[in-house]
């Protein structure tokens, strides 16, 4: 290592004459995609994405980075690469407007969708529909789930390359709404503290 | 009865405490974010199995739980030598969590059954936790066990290291037939069974070895108050902050 500081060990090193050489491959882990449920019931949404080896390791990454605080009923993971991202939109317009084409029928793949009806905010499921690549599960999409409420933007994984949380692993989140040490609002850090300086004036 | 029962809890209880505090060294020094994080919850998880095992301690007449993790001296900790060794390398955290969380989790699992209701009631509500505590553990032996030639090397290295220590976990007491013809916990020699075979099957996922566990001297001592040089200092670090002022209120 030549320094801590990242960008000069990012630099280019000065090379011999007459050597070629392949791209090194950058050394860091790809991204997975991480949605949440949060309660029973209430609809998975987008959280985030964590660096990791393989789909496995993503879930098991994921568990903790985006479910240690408040409440987790469920959690699935999948690789960046299998989101299919529809194009943006902004205004009055819908993304479903911008997704052209006949459904050309149902097909023989499961796909969840997810929309986004706030900019800035999380995608949330929305629902499956059944289809044959990503582009149909959207116009399958469009003719089902589309029920005239405006949407920025929409994503779309077909069901198998996902990494669910079974039925037996749910137990995974029983006690998490006691672990409020977590919560730095438990600590009522501003009452003690305006407390201690009442009892000092 | 009695006896037998608290030195089950305290040993039980003195484990989570100081493999606690050891995993939560690696705080804001984990090899990347996302396992910094897992490892640091999981840390904090078992300090507050150890807290639920003391409270259980406090009713049947102990003292309260932040005197009994604060104030005691290194040869009064029966917590088995593993949980205090340092951290050292990743490695060698990721041995120790795979090879006593999988004991933990097995333990609390015969525990669900235990005749001693405020144990049975325990062991039921943390079995998640110990289910994700031993995902995680198995899913970055079976990883890291068969990644690359420095992987297993490394691993390898500290599973024989660790093996004696591990087979500390299931040092006999004295006392432990008690328990057993109560009810209240099968006993070490069984739990070291299940554990062997858990241990087993997930090794054999990898490209690791299990050393031959005939040829190897467990490092016993630890349920007895006989420790390694390294626990005091760590005792040292832990209650410093509360010896500071062991009234203040957090």
């Amino acid at each position: 290592m030549n320094s801590l500081d990242p960008r000069v060990e990012r630099l280019p090193k000065v090379g011999e004459e007459g050597k070629i050489n392949p791209k090194a491959p950058l050394d860091q882990f790809g991204t997975y995609e991480v949605f949440v449920e949060p309660k029973p019931g209430k609809p998975f949404q987008h959280e985030g994405a964590v660096h990791a080896p393989n789909l496995e390791m993503a879930y098991v990454l994921a568990k903790e980075t985006f479910t240690r605080r408040f409440t987790c009923s469920s959690l699935y993971v999948c690789d960046t690469r299998d989101v299919f991202v529809s194009p943006m939109t902004e205004g009055e317009q819908s993304a479903y407007d911008l997704i052209d084409g006949t459904s050309i029928g149902e097909g023989k793949s499961e796909f969840e969708i997810y929309h986004l009806v706030k900019r800035g905010k999380q995608h949330i499921h929305a629902g499956s529909v059944n289809a044959s690549d990503a582009k149909g599960a959207m116009l399958q999409a469009k003719a089902t789930l589309n029920n005239g409420k405006l949407v920025y933007n929409i994503w779309t994984i077909q069901k198998d390359k996902i990494r669910f949380t079974s039925e037996e692993e749910k137990e995974y989140w029983i006690t998490l709404p006691e672990k409020k040490f977590r919560d730095a609002s438990d600590y009522k850090g501003g009452d003690k503290l305006k407390k201690f300086l009442e009892q000092k004036a | 009865m009695t006896l037998a029962l608290k030195e089950l809890l305290y040993k039980m209880a003195d484990d989570q405490l100081i493999l606690g505090h050891r995993n939560s060294e690696w705080t804001g020094m984990g090899p990347l974010l996302e396992e910094d994080i897992a490892f640091s919850s999981m840390a904090q998880d078992k300090i507050g199995q150890s807290l639920a095992l003391y409270t259980i301690l406090q009713a049947l007449g102990e003292q309260d739980p932040d005197t009994v993790a604060f104030t005691r001296n290194a040869n009064q900790f029966h917590n088995c030598q593993l949980v205090e060794l340092p951290n050292q390398e990743y490695d060698f955290s990721l041995i120790r969590h795979f090879l006593f969380d999988t004991a933990e989790a097995l333990r609390f699992e015969m525990l669900t059954n235990s005749s001693y209701e405020p144990l049975a009631q325990l062991a039921k509500k943390i079995r998640g936790e110990l289910r994700y505590h031993t995902l995680h553990a198995n899913t970055w032996i079976k990883q890291l066990g068969s990644a690359t030639p420095e992987s297993t090397e490394r691993l390898q290295k500290s599973l024989d290291y660790a093996m004696p220590f591990a087979l500390g976990i299931f040092e006999p007491s004295p006392n432990e037939q008690e328990l057993i013809t109560t009810g209240i916990f099968e006993g070490e020699v069984a739990l070291q069974k299940k554990w062997l075979a858990k241990v087993e099957s997930v090794i054999s996922q990898t490209k690791l070895t299990l050393p031959d566990l005939k040829s190897i001297k467990p490092e016993l001592g630890g349920r007895k108050g006989i420790h390694t040089d390294h626990l005091q200092p760590l005792l040292d670090e832990m209650s410093e902050v509360f010896k500071i002022d062991p009234t203040a209120e957090w």
